[in-house]
Formats: C-alpha cells, structure tokens, sequence
C-alpha cells in the first residue's frame, strides 16, 4: 500500500503516464464499457488490461458500474479537473507574462525588430 | 491588476495553452499578433526583454544576453523576485531558439521555443523538457506556489465555472 502515501495528483500524473492507460480513458470517454470491450482495441490480454484498470481506479479515474454480471467501468473525471486546475495556474503565471509581451510587441520601435529595413513612419 | 482579464480566460485563442505532450515536457503555445522577426529579437534583445518579461512591466533590473551558443543570459527582475538565467544552445533568428536552465532539484531542464509564422501573426511553442516526470512535476508545482495570488484567483475563476464542463476540452 505504499503508493496510497502519494498525494491524489501524484497519482493522477502516475496512472496518465502509460499510453494504454489513457487509451482506455479515452475509450471510457465514450461510455462505459466492460474488460472485454477495452481489451478489443488494444490487442492486450485481460490480465493485462485489468491490471491498467487496477492503477486507473486507485487513482480514482475509473469506477465500477452497477451492472454486476458485466462489471462496466465508467470514467471519473473530478481527478482529471484537478489537473485541469493545476496546470491553469501554470498556465496563468506563463500569460501574465505573454500577456505583458503582446503590449510591448505593439510598440516595440520598429527598427530593431527588422533588421536591414528602413525604419518607416507610421 | 489592470489590463485585458477576459484575453487570459481558457479557451480564448489569443490566450496560452498549456498541455503535457510527454512524461517529462510542458508545452505552452501562444498566438502574437506581430511577425516571428519581432517575437525573436522580442525575445533575444536585452533592451527589448527589458521591458516585457516582468508581468508587471516594470523594467527589469538587470538583463544581459550574450547571444551565442554556450552564452548565458540572465533577467533579473526588481524587489527580490526569481531570476530567470540560463545558457544558449542553439540560435536560428527567427524560427528557433534552445536554451538550457537549472531547475530547483540542480537538474538541468531544456527550453525551445519555435516561432511559426501564420499570415503576419506568430504562433510560439515553448517546450520546457525536463530530466524526469518528477523533475517536470516540480516544475509545475512550483510555479504554483511562486504564484499564489494567481492561483487563488484562478480558483475562484474555476469554480465560476459551469460543473458540467468535461475536464478534457
């Protein structure tokens, strides 16, 4: 259980860090589906896929859904919007910033930004 | 802070857009309504980065470029705030430009950025690729922190937001 001890966006970034893990999530995207509809466009055994979909509901990405004989699984997307909101605060400090470097671009003097060009008049 | 909010809100194309093309890269794009040659030397010109890379547009306190491969470069902005220094790597005016940087944990992280022209505007592509998915994640997170005035408000601007939004688009 030691990986319980990382904090819920470590274990976001860690279940959305394999290509067949967000395969299946973008699969899931559509609707639910069972393991033996995920296992179709993957080409991957159920053990396999079982195990993705192991790392994907301890990260709280994929639940069970009620039906018990199929087991569907249906996607969760409150961790999703936690990544969402972390990377818009990257996201933000960046556009301050480019925000700050579109004024400037429209009244940066003319001269240095073309080089070998006469400055003209506006 | 004055200025033009509603050109920072998601989705607006003018605004940046953040994703994680890799385990171990950022990429953040940004769309400008001037030629690459300018967003370039924009970018280059210690006279020029002088004036734009502090968001709060005061100029910066100290700025030197040497613009060559394996010339270090460092904006220092005023009243103590984190200078952004580095070394060169490759220099292509206007279309490209690679540059190294010493992340928090002492790894180093790889800036590029592309300038594509679309008609008279220019589409820039900040790569950030760092030495591990740990190494990114700290990225990000710190950044966070740096930055947290903006992330409350970005809270408050989230949660504004209609719930049944799909995270994803």
């Amino acid at each position: 259980m030691a990986m319980n001890e990382l904090d819920p966006l470590s274990l976001t970034f860690q279940a959305l860090a394999d290509p067949t893990r967000r395969g299946i999530l973008a699969r899931l995207a559509s609707g639910d589906a069972d393991v033996s509809e995920l296992m179709k466009p993957f080409a991957l055994s159920q053990p396999t896929i079982s195990k993705h979909l192991k790392v994907l509901e301890r990260a709280g990405l994929v639940a069970r859904g009620r039906d018990a004989q199929r087991r569907p699984r249906t996607l969760v997307t409150a961790p999703l919007e936690d990544v969402d909101r972390w990377l818009e605060a990257y996201r933000r400090a960046w556009e301050a910033r480019f925000a700050s470097l579109d004024d400037y671009l429209a009244r940066m003097p003319k001269k240095k930004a073309v080089k070998g060009r006469a400055r003209r008049s506006r | 802070m004055p200025g033009d909010r509603a050109s920072r809100l998601p989705g607006d194309d003018r605004g940046a857009r953040v994703t994680l093309p890799s385990e171990c890269e950022i990429l953040i794009v940004r769309r400008f309504a001037a030629p690459r040659a300018a967003v370039f030397d924009a970018w280059t010109s210690p006279e020029h980065v002088t004036h734009w890379w502090d968001p709060s547009r005061e100029p910066l306190a100290a700025c030197d470029i040497d613009l060559r491969p394996n010339g270090r470069f460092r904006f220092v902005p005023g009243g103590g705030k984190p200078a952004f220094t580095g070394v060169y790597r490759e220099i292509v005016r206007p279309e490209r430009l690679v540059f190294s940087t010493v992340v928090a944990s002492g790894a180093e992280t790889v800036g590029t950025l592309r300038f594509d022209a679309d008609g008279r505007h220019t589409i820039l592509r900040l790569t950030m690729t760092c030495a591990s998915q740990s190494d990114r994640d700290a990225l990000l997170e710190m950044r966070v922190d740096a930055g947290t005035v903006r992330t409350l408000e970005n809270l408050g601007e989230y949660l504004e937001r209609p719930a049944s939004r799909p995270a994803s688009s």
